[in-house]
């Protein structure tokens, strides 16, 4: 909805930042503050991040569409990797010492593999992967080694990513993947929370309950019990306070869902052919799976090569849905894996959560790292820069709905449990979009728009002008009113 | 000894029987010869023997099956399993004719209150949902209040008692709480439980190699127990299971022998209710099973049954002396003068030791009033470290953003200090026991001793004297032990760890102020930022006060329980000396007022007891090798 006040927003931090590339011209600083607003133009920089072996390079293909990122049952990635959008196939590492340089890689069916050209992983900083595809042009993924890894030079190498010193993060949103919540992964997400823009920041990061499939150990009701364990975690006031919320995937299920191949159906096939009974038995395990009723006319080497691409628990869906003739073709079936992987609510999720939120997203980004730049380096006119960049970020209506936003989820603005909700979808907690604030269904028309927010607007004036209203809700409350202006401003420009 | 030693054949069996039937023999040779101490002493044994309870832990990081896995192990459903929330309490699954269930809550001893079966998930589960807290409020707590434990105070833990083989000879499995995960709280106090037990049962599942984390757990666990075991679970979901052991044991190669154990739980308890041996075999549990039964319950019923051998021993040893001096004046009535002027002089060393000067004695108290001191200003020292970590993070972070973490990381690194505090306490008081211990026998070991010299038909040579002095030293060191087992036990699964969850960090009193202003926004967040650290510091100072407050008189008191136990203990057996030194005198007195003919025969009886005394002592010393 908030188009035109987000590209306002967009057009105020280009200018602050012009301005301070003029300030700044000539120093080493002149050409940073340039890639800073030229990173305003790019798409959103997303990073994946987790504990180690949470699935993140399996996550990135399924939202990639392709296997880009090598996946395996050990500890795989070790360097931090970028996968952009481009006109060409092209793979840059950059070294710790020494200037960039493109990398001979070879693409088999597994994934990319690329030639280190005789370095050690260590001495790599980072890996720009470019590779022409749709997914990649709405945002750019950075792939991260993992936290609590045993080794111990590639766990601190995410840390690194995503608490940079100086508070500038590379990355303009996160996917924080959870096994299933664990102490440590909330020490890690402290890592993304600055102290500007917004406090402890439940704004740019949505958690993944990845393996999702794992929960109830490949039961096929296995992510019903998966999606009741998100839905617990997103409401408990430790999780929110770091994540909007929390989604469900399959992540394996959902990569290998999105690039099907019908011999793999083929041999689903053969196996849905036999009676349950049967497959049951053979299924119990993957020993079994591999080893046993050698009439099943699928070899054990395809059998190993299913149990790699679907797990035991998409071998034991994927056959169960071919039997029951939920889906016929391969087509059917992929469509029916991808949504059972939930990677499609997470694709949603994204949308309202990231995407439509980009302009916000990138504008933090660039104006925290123009944030700190000013203070570690101070040169004759930057007090004028200070004083507008200050403005911005107090008076930006979608700051201010991120700050009470993020004071809302971490308890401090309280109210009727009612009251409070209502508060936190108006200013965009639930989605950027109208129908999303509004709680109205998504196919609204503009009139039951209008009536709503208007509705709205009354209901939170009255709050503010409450005495009883408590001081912290008040001031949330004019907050929470301009959204509401500005959402009957927007439907009254688009008319 | 050999002769007698080749009944051991028999002993190997079952080290229990074995050693619960020489313990009989000991018992009916006391209270023939009228000793009541000796008898108490042999009956305690006889109690330990007949509840010997054999702890293996399992413990693991969350949700990796560690319930299960009890289930497999037993063959029966008796830990809640779920795929969301976690054990909470700690259950003990030990032997009983009949499936029970009790609540035990906390105290000292814990009250126990009898539950029906269905009831157990209610009280061993953590309650699900999420209880609302808000800012700075503690979150879940160790040993809190799952479920309908509302006015009866905390629980503590939930025991089963279930009718299996496996556990009937006084195995006892716990199944620890896997909240938090192991960098919490919660895992300091398994790893106290770990401590005390006979066996670890470590848990980790295919899906991914070891982390650091469990790595680190896994050594502290190898530092406090001698047999640990890592179980691989699940290994009927991940394919490349295989591959995933490799890796641990790559990465366990470090920590002298921690073998890995594959093994799935699912298709054990499908195994079990099929009744399918296939399938069983499949599963990996039988070779968990006899490692438990091998490597955990025999090896600690060994253990076991080498203490109360031990005093059998020690007993055998107390009533030879007494014959042999009497046999010596018998058989020599010249010599009778001697006897008695020496049982005379033993009598005063006797007398030596049972008085408040005695070195032992003094050795103790002296030791526990040091003990004291050095355990107290080892907790401060580690506690001042605590405040001075959190203040330095204090001052790089803002308490706002991360109090719920701060609050997780002070329980947590509290209680691994406290860990390490009462790891200090345990070594230092073994050392203490072993120093009173040598003292004792200083004394005690002459006045035993001496006696077989007067034997003109030498029993030992010297090559078995000291062997058996070197038993005589290990069943006192033993005896010692056992009994500080019971006494830290108390301490530490009940006392330390509970009374540390009921203080809390509590709420940071301020909320955010909301500034919207636009300007001298920043100036208001930094003075808001001061005011909140300020507050930050003086709440982890309030709390690491409570925390040395309470613990500090734990461990005070568990001194004095020690200081208690060790005395008693060694006024015990001085007070049996002291009869056994007084009946000794007795009979050579009367030596002088027996006929020839009397005389005679009582050497033929003496002969006898002495042979049986022998052969029982050589059996005893057979079972504690």
């Amino acid at each position: 909805m908030s188009e035109r006040r987000s590209s306002a927003l967009l057009d105020r931090t280009r200018g602050v930042l012009t301005r301070a590339i003029d300030t700044y011209r000539g120093t080493r600083s002149g050409a940073r503050l340039l890639s800073v607003r030229a990173r305003l133009d790019e798409p959103l920089r997303v990073a994946i991040a987790g504990r180690v072996k949470s699935g993140k390079s399996t996550l990135l293909n399924a939202l990639v569409g392709e296997r880009l990122a090598t996946t395996d049952a050990g500890e795989c990635t070790r360097i931090v990797t970028w996968y952009l959008n481009g006109q060409s196939y092209q793979v840059v590492l950059k070294p710790r010492n020494g200037g960039a340089m493109q990398a001979r890689f070879t693409r088999d069916e597994q994934a990319i593999e690329v030639d280190l050209a005789g370095m050690s992983p260590d001495d790599i900083e980072e890996m720009l992967v470019t590779w022409p595809s749709s997914a990649l042009r709405t945002a750019t993924l950075i792939d991260t080694p993992g936290i609590g890894s045993l080794t111990e030079r590639a766990a601190r190498r995410a840390w690194e990513l995503l608490a940079a010193d100086d508070e500038e993060t590379p990355a303009d949103a996160v996917l924080y993947l959870m096994k299933h919540l664990h102490a440590n992964d909330l020490d890690f997400l402290r890592a993304f929370h600055d102290t500007e823009v917004s406090r402890p920041n439940p704004v740019n990061a949505i958690g993944v309950l990845s393996r999702a499939d794992e929960i109830g150990v490949g039961r096929l009701d296995s992510m019903a019990s998966a999606r009741r364990i998100a839905g617990r975690l997103a409401t408990e006031p430790k999780v929110r306070r770091v994540v909007q919320t929390v989604v469900p995937v399959a992540g394996l299920l959902a990569e290998t869902a999105l690039t099907l191949t019908e011999a793999e159906v083929r041999q689903l096939r053969l196996i849905a052919d036999h009676p349950p009974k049967a497959i049951e038995e053979l299924l119990l395990s993957t020993d079994r799976f591999i080893e046993k009723m050698p009439e099943l006319g699928v070899t054990s080497i395809e059998r190993e090569g299913l149990l790699g691409r679907f797990g035991l628990f998409g071998v034991r869906l994927g056959s169960t849905l071919l039997r029951r003739e939920v889906a016929a073709t391969a087509t059917e079936l992929a469509k029916e894996l991808a949504d059972r992987s939930g990677l499609n609510d997470l694709h949603e999720v994204l949308q309202s959560l990231f995407f439509e939120r980009r302009d916000v997203l990138k504008s933090r980004s660039a104006l925290l790292a123009l944030d700190s730049l000013l203070r570690s380096e101070p040169v004759p006119g930057s007090a004028a820069v200070v004083a507008e960049l200050e403005e911005i970020i107090a008076s930006a209506h979608p700051f201010n709905e991120l700050r009470v936003l993020a004071s809302v989820r971490a308890g401090w603005v309280s109210g009727k449990p009612g009251v409070v909700a209502d508060l936190e979808r108006l200013i965009g907690g639930a989605g950027n979009s109208a129908h999303l604030r509004l709680q109205l269904p998504p196919d609204a028309g503009t009139a039951e728009i209008r009536a709503a927010a208007a509705q709205a607007l009354m209901r939170w004036q009255r709050r503010a002008e409450n005495p009883m209203t408590g001081h912290e809700l008040a001031v949330a409350a004019r907050v929470a009113i301009r959204s509401c202006e500005g959402m009957l401003a927007d439907l009254a420009a688009a008319r | 000894m050999t002769a007698p030693a080749s009944t051991s054949g028999t002993v190997e069996a079952d080290p229990l029987a074995a050693a619960n039937s020489i313990v009989d023999l000991g018992l009916k040779a006391t209270e023939a010869y009228n000793r009541t101490d000796l008898t108490a002493r042999l009956t305690a044994a006889k109690r330990s023997l007949a509840n010997p309870g054999i702890h293996v832990v399992v413990a693991g990081e969350f949700k990796q099956g560690k319930s299960s896995l009890v289930n497999g192990l037993l063959g029966a459903t008796v830990c809640p399993v779920d795929d969301d929330v976690a054990t909470a309490v700690p259950t003990y699954v030990r032997y009983g004719p009949e499936l029970q269930a009790a609540v035990l809550f906390e105290g000292d001893p814990p009250r126990r209150q009898p539950i029906p079966m269905d009831d157990v998930r209610r009280y061993v589960v953590e309650q699900s949902g999420g209880t609302p807290t808000t800012l700075g409020q503690p979150g879940g707590q160790p040993g809190g209040q799952p479920g309908g434990g509302a006015g009866q105070g905390a629980v503590a833990g939930v025991e089963i008692n279930l009718p299996r083989k496996m556990l009937s000879s006084g195995l006892v499995v716990v199944d620890t709480p896997g909240v938090g995960g192991l960098g919490s709280a919660h895992a300091a106090a398994s790893l106290a439980a770990i401590s005390i037990a006979d066996a670890v049962l470590f848990v980790t599942d295919a899906s991914q190699e070891l982390t650091q984390t469990e790595v680190d757990f896994l050594r502290r666990a190898r530092d406090l127990c001698d047999t640990v075991l890592c179980v691989l679970t699940k290994i009927d979901f991940y394919p490349y299971w295989r591959r995933i052991r490799e890796l641990d044991e790559g990465h366990l190669r470090g920590e002298n022998g921690v073998p890995v154990l594959a093994v799935s739980s699912t298709l054990r308890s499908r195994a079990v209710r099929g009744n399918d041996t296939t399938l069983n075999t499949e599963s990996g549990f039988p070779e968990l099973v006899s490692f438990v039964n091998e490597q955990v319950t025999r090896r600690g019923a060994t253990k076991l049954a080498a203490e109360a051998a031990g005093e059998v021993f020690a007993i055998c040893r107390q009533l030879e002396m007494q014959f042999s001096a009497e046999r010596a004046a018998l058989a020599d009535p010249e010599a009778a003068k001697r006897v008695i002027d020496e049982l005379t002089a033993a009598k005063a060393r006797v007398d030596s030791l049972r008085s408040a000067a005695a070195k032992w004695m003094q050795t103790l108290s002296d030791g526990v009033a040091d003990l004291t001191s050095d355990i107290d200003h080892d907790l401060r020292a580690r506690i001042r470290h605590v405040i001075q970590e959190a203040d330095d993070a204090l001052e790089t972070s803002d308490p706002a953003d991360n109090w719920p973490e701060m609050e997780a990381w002070l329980e947590s690194r509290t209680s691994y200090e406290l860990l390490a505090n009462y790891t200090l306490l345990r070594r230092r008081a073994d050392d203490l026991s072993g120093q009173v211990a040598d003292h004792f026998r200083e004394v005690s070991g002459d006045v035993l001793e001496q006696f077989a010299v007067y034997n003109p038909t030498p029993l030992l040579t010297q090559a078995e004297m000291d062997h058996n002095v070197k038993l005589e030293k290990m069943s006192v060191g033993k005896q010692t032990m056992f009994a500080l087992r019971n006494t830290y036990s108390g301490m530490i699964m009940f006392t330390m760890l509970s009374s540390m969850a009921h203080i809390a960090l509590g709420p940071l009193g301020i909320g955010i102020g909301l500034v919207m202003g636009r300007k001298g926004l920043r100036d208001e967040k930094e003075r808001q930022l001061q005011q909140r650290r300020g507050q930050a510091k003086n709440a982890i100072r309030r709390y690491c006060d409570e925390v040395s407050f309470v613990t500090g008189k734990d461990s005070r008191d568990t001194l004095r329980r020690i200081q208690r136990q060790l005395r008693d203990h060694y006024s015990a057996r001085a007070d049996e000396l002291n009869k056994s030194n007084a009946a000794a005198l007795q009979s050579a007195n009367d030596v002088a007022k027996r006929s020839q003919a009397d005389r005679e025969k009582r050497l033929k009886d003496l002969d006898a007891e002495l042979t049986r005394l022998r052969m029982l002592r050589d059996r005893a010393a057979a079972v504690a090798p």
